[in-house]
């Protein structure tokens, strides 16, 4: 039972990350890879947000959610509008995208140096629960408040909302959105904005998780992340969600009956039998197009 | 201080060789990042396999090196089965996976040394992996002059078009898959008896993003690209020590910033700078190939009975029944809407019919990826919106257009056999051909992209020419043309129905039509409402209201 | 005698080498309908395309209620009345009848949810259907669907793009209907076809458009028996 609950906190933070890249590929049906640095970047961040300026931990999510919006903006104003129109549009937004991402990372080495980052001892509350013999923190309780919050703010927002219409209009037909009088760019750069928010709190949260930072998070996040939108079928948000908390269920499992060292062949073993049986995803409806 | 020349030199071969197998498939238009995990197979298989002792006087490498790239083709074919089919993004995720779990695997293993890896001896000179960097280049040198080379570059300029002119896409770009696993593998041994050491984490993530970013910096479309991208990279942390700077950031950062620049800016990569080649020069004494006469007039070339096409439960074609016999030139009109670009998709064999049946030269109608065995037997065509391969020239093009008339030369040129030279002078003779009859020999060395609008309508033309077809299939080649390009146009198309070519053209320019067509037949919501020579379709009234509409509510009830 | 609603002088568009339009102009008068018509690849749709904003056109002019709107983009000509549905309808075929039409009164916050509520009343049909999907209507009703939306957004003109394309003759006939309403109501509309009678018919102002350039033009009446719109159509003398 306590490892069904671990899949899920780690399952809901890589729902959060994948929830990201399937907002910007159901806009603008590419996929920036440069999410992996946004989220390297705030666990960063938050750590020297706590440790040095002494902000509380749970102020450090708003901090970075807002840091992720506006690197979000950059990505999209730097990596993605000037290759508008330009027929190799998928490939070349690829590239670029991980251009992008390259820069952010190397910028942090700058910033913070090659090594590990960790929260100061006395930045986590000591409170636990005990529900039903299974131990609990107040940390990871508030990992997964923040993460289902934030998700299930993102689906009211898409589905009730004016901004969220749009982003549905852009992301099924950009023509007829543009004709209706919505304003396809300003949309994009706001989709854009919290689908890096998102990735960056994902970010501190994990940090939050594992009690540190590290240059190489992002990757390995970013190839789970790629796993489940796949899986749970691009463009799809509520694949995503599923996708994700699936994801940390199946691999908490994969480590108690096969072994720890081959937790991370879970994701890949998942996205092949996918991408081989059923491309679109499980919840994805979209048509897998050419590049 | 000349051994760390000696190292530099040697990583720019050995960067440059990874880039290859990145090279290899873009070439094709497609995405593959799992380089990685073929190198690192084959690297630890070698390290299995290799004698320790010189073989026959050779280094042990000369056994290392094929075990290495064999094992990176077989992998590559085994993992290129299922992962063909997907394209673009979703390719590109397959494979990276794909290396990821090598790279797990690899670490768990035993034999491998798990995380610590394994240690070998220094093999690797200078020497040995510039060889091996030029027998590579070398490949792909000769690679680009080749019919498979121009088909891979077709297919990555315009698949569907690619597919038209009979080039089997499966087969290339599993071949071109193949071909980036065995490169992978050269380097994954070379790497490996360079460094000393080989662990899986030399080829992770980081390592397939340096190759990619290697490859497009130096461009896909010239075969000299990734040399060029690998000198250049490498360079770039040398200047750095000379200059002074130590951060260990910079490197990564700068060469993010390039990746982005070039990207954005040149997007074709350094490569493209270079002014291309002179065109090649036709060998007056060599003959245009021998081709198979084209039937007699009055053969029947296509036959369609019943003939529908429903997407869902809009009937896109319904019922078309048509006959057209060698010689003729049959008109295709109608309303916008009105089936005409279906019907033609589903004779060329682009689209599969879901009723009646139909035989193009005797070939009947039927299921999924017959576009090119229509075209091999002699069925031709242009597309509505023009589908020329951009960056190829107006020659390659229509060399293009010649593949199913043409021989496979890549194995000859690299042996730089005279009968590949012959064969490849036929093949340059027939598109040389093509081009003159519609008036662009003068521009043969020009890129496609930068013709004008009208040139471009003729190379089109000339391209579906040079496939010999006994049926061309012209979909809307006069549009955005003014009325005398059009007239050119009708003077052209009649030469070339004298020349026994079966002409099927499909126009809104209904007077170019009426002048150019020996037979019309008129379609209007996906059927037949009219047929027969131009004199009687010009006042059939039925026709007449097809395009200007009704004239009024039919019944005042909703 | 006052200005007209719309102006379009001398407009050129091209879409890469290809010139599109040449040297087209035409005017709206306010409250009046007007038919572009001509055969296919003559250019109709470029020119509406530009109209709204969705093309910018290599030279010319496009004066809107007195304002030079020429380089404007779609959003802000739709915030200023300015409205198309465009070719082939395009709705939004995964979202609910219901919210295809809240988008289309995208600038319109204030007053949405009252113009809605006129459509449900004059479109019996969409109301009924709300909360489904969009896709799921036939033709005609999408077309219902294409023109209630655009006039969620209240527009002063109207830009309609061969409305009649793909549908069955008595469906026409509604679309043609709803067409006159509209007009009757204030609304300027321009209308672009290849089902010529049907415009010419309904329209003040006739324009006939041959290969990208103004062939002729005139009283929709009179251009509806003029032997030269035939011609222009089939290249007949």
């Amino acid at each position: 039972m306590q490892q069904v609950l671990n899949g899920i906190f780690a399952g809901s933070i890589y729902a959060l990350f994948a929830i990201g890249f399937t907002l910007v590929f159901g806009v603008l049906d590419r996929l920036n890879l440069a999410h992996a640095a946004v989220f390297t970047t705030s666990a960063y961040v938050g750590i020297e947000l706590v440790a040095d300026l002494g902000l509380s931990i749970w102020l450090a999510i708003p901090a970075v959610l807002v840091t992720g919006a506006v690197l979000g903006l950059v990505i999209e104003r730097v990596a993605f509008r000037p290759l508008k129109g330009r027929h190799d549009a998928h490939f070349a937004g690829l590239i670029s995208s991980i251009a992008v991402g390259g820069m952010f990372l190397a910028l942090l080495q700058a910033r913070y140096g090659p090594d590990t980052r960790r929260f100061p001892a006395d930045a986590f509350p000591s409170t636990d629960f005990e529900l039903g013999g299974v131990r609990i923190t107040l940390l990871q309780l508030v990992i997964l408040g923040v993460s289902l919050g934030l998700m299930l703010g993102l689906a009211y927002l898409v589905n009730r909302t004016r901004l969220g219409r749009g982003m549905r209009a852009v992301a099924e037909n950009p023509h007829a959105a543009a004709v209706l009088g919505v304003n396809v760019d300003r949309v994009t750069a706001t989709t854009f904005a919290i689908s890096s928010a998102l990735g960056a709190v994902a970010g501190v949260l994990l940090a939050f998780y594992v009690n540190s930072a590290q240059m190489t998070m992002g990757f390995n996040i970013e190839l789970k992340g790629l796993a489940v939108i796949i899986v749970g079928g691009m463009g799809s948000l509520k694949g995503a969600m599923i996708g994700g908390i699936a994801l940390g269920l199946a691999e908490v499992f994969a480590v108690q009956y096969v072994g720890s060292s081959w937790r991370d062949v879970v994701a890949f073993g998942l996205l092949f039998g996918i991408l081989l049986l059923r491309p679109q995803g499980l919840f994805g409806a979209r048509q897998v197009r050419e590049v | 201080m000349l051994g760390d020349y000696t190292a530099t030199l040697t990583l720019i071969a050995l960067t440059a060789i990874f880039a290859y197998s990145f090279y290899a498939v873009l070439m094709a238009g497609q995405l593959s990042l799992g380089q990685a995990g073929l190198a690192s197979l084959a690297g630890f298989s070698a390290t299995v396999v290799m004698p320790d002792s010189p073989v026959v006087g050779l280094s042990p490498l000369v056994v290392g090196i094929p075990v290495g790239m064999l094992v990176g083709a077989c992998v590559a074919f085994l993992l290129g089965l299922p992962v063909m089919r997907l394209r673009g993004v979703f390719l590109a995720i397959a494979t990276l996976g794909f290396a990821e779990m090598v790279r797990i695997v690899l670490i768990n293993a035993e034999w491998t040394g798990g995380a610590q890896g394994t240690s070998v001896p220094k093999l690797v000179t200078p020497g040995i992996a510039w060889g091996c960097l030029l027998l590579v280049a070398y490949w792909f040198w000769r690679l680009g002059g080749s019919r498979f080379g121009r088909g891979l570059a077709a297919i990555r300029e315009d698949e569907l078009a690619a597919r038209a002119m009979g080039v089997h896409i499966r087969r290339y770009r599993m071949a071109a898959f193949v071909t980036s696993g065995a490169i992978a593998g050269m380097y994954g041994v070379l790497l490996a008896y360079f460094s000393r050491f080989i662990t899986p984490d030399d080829f992770g993530f980081a390592a397939a993003v340096d190759g990619l970013v290697t490859a497009v910096v130096g461009g896909s479309l010239l075969f000299l690209g990734p040399l060029l991208g690998s000198g250049f990279l490498t360079s770039v942390p040398e200047i750095q020590r000379a200059l002074g700077v130590e951060a260990g950031w910079i490197r990564p950062f700068l060469s993010a910033l390039l990746l982005l620049v070039v990207i954005l800016f040149l997007p074709g990569g350094l490569s493209s700078l270079i002014p291309r080649w002179r065109t090649p020069r036709l060998d007056p004494s060599i003959p245009a190939p021998e081709l198979p006469a084209l039937p007699p007039p009055g053969t029947s070339v296509l036959t369609l009975k019943g003939l529908g096409k429903a997407y869902g439960g809009l009937h896109a074609v319904r019922s078309v029944d048509l006959e057209l016999g060698s010689g003729e030139i049959l008109g295709l009109i109608g309303p916008n809407g009105a089936g005409k670009t279906t019907l033609v998709n589903l004779i060329s064999g682009l689209s599969v019919p879901t009723s009646g049946t139909g035989t193009v030269l005797g070939i009947p109608l039927g299921p999924d990826g017959q576009g090119h065995r229509f075209a091999r037997a002699g069925v031709s065509r242009t597309f509505q919106h023009s589908k020329l391969f951009d960056r190829l020239t107006v020659l390659e093009n229509a060399l293009v257009g010649a593949h199913v008339v043409t021989r496979p030369t890549l194995l000859r040129r690299l042996l730089w056999l005279p009968s590949a030279r012959r064969d490849e002078q036929r093949a340059l003779a027939q598109a040389g051909a093509q081009l003159a009859r519609v008036g662009l020999a003068d521009r043969a060395g020009v890129n496609a992209g930068a013709l004008s609008y009208g040139d471009r309508r003729r190379l089109e033309i000339a391209r579906a020419l040079a496939a010999h077809p006994t049926l061309l299939i012209l979909d809307e080649p006069a549009a955005g043309m003014n009325h005398v390009e059009a007239q050119e146009l009708s003077t052209l198309i009649r030469t070339l129905a004298e020349d026994g070519i079966t002409v099927l053209l499909i126009e809104h320019n209904v007077r170019m039509v009426l002048e150019t067509c020996t037979r019309i037949v008129v379609l209007s919501f996906g059927e037949v409402i009219a047929a027969g020579d131009p004199a009687t379709i010009a006042k059939d009234p039925v026709v007449i209201e097809a395009y200007l509409g009704s004239d009024g509510p039919a019944d005042s009830r909703v | 005698m006052s200005d007209p609603l719309l102006s379009v002088q001398g407009l050129c568009v091209s879409y890469g080498r290809v010139q599109a339009v040449r040297d087209v102009s035409f005017e709206a008068a306010e409250g009046s309908l007007v038919a572009l018509v001509g055969a296919n690849g003559a250019g109709k749709t470029s020119v509406l395309n530009a109209v709204a904003g969705l093309l910018r056109p290599r030279q010319g002019k496009v004066v809107f209620d007195g304002t030079d709107v020429t380089r404007w983009s779609a959003h802000r000509l739709v915030d200023a009345g300015l409205v198309q549905v465009p070719e082939g309808r395009e709705v939004l075929a995964t979202m609910t009848i219901h919210e295809n039409l809240q988008l289309g009164g995208w600038h319109r916050r204030s007053t949405a949810d009252a113009s809605i509520d006129e459509m449900y009343e004059r479109f019996p049909v969409l109301a009924e259907r709300r909360d489904l999907p969009a896709g799921a209507l036939s033709g005609g009703e999408q077309q219902m669907l294409a023109i209630a939306r655009a006039l969620v957004a209240q527009p002063r003109l109207l830009l309609l793009d061969e409305p009649s394309m793909g549908l069955a003759p008595r469906v026409v006939d509604e679309v043609f209907r709803v067409l006159e309403e509209i007009r009757q109501s204030g609304t300027t509309v321009v209308l672009v076809e290849q089902n010529a009678r049907r415009a010419l018919r309904a329209a003040d102002v006739g324009y006939v458009l041959e290969t990208g350039s103004l062939a002729h033009s005139g009283p929709g009446h009179e251009l509806l028996t003029d032997e030269r719109v035939i011609a222009a159509y089939l290249g007949i003398d």
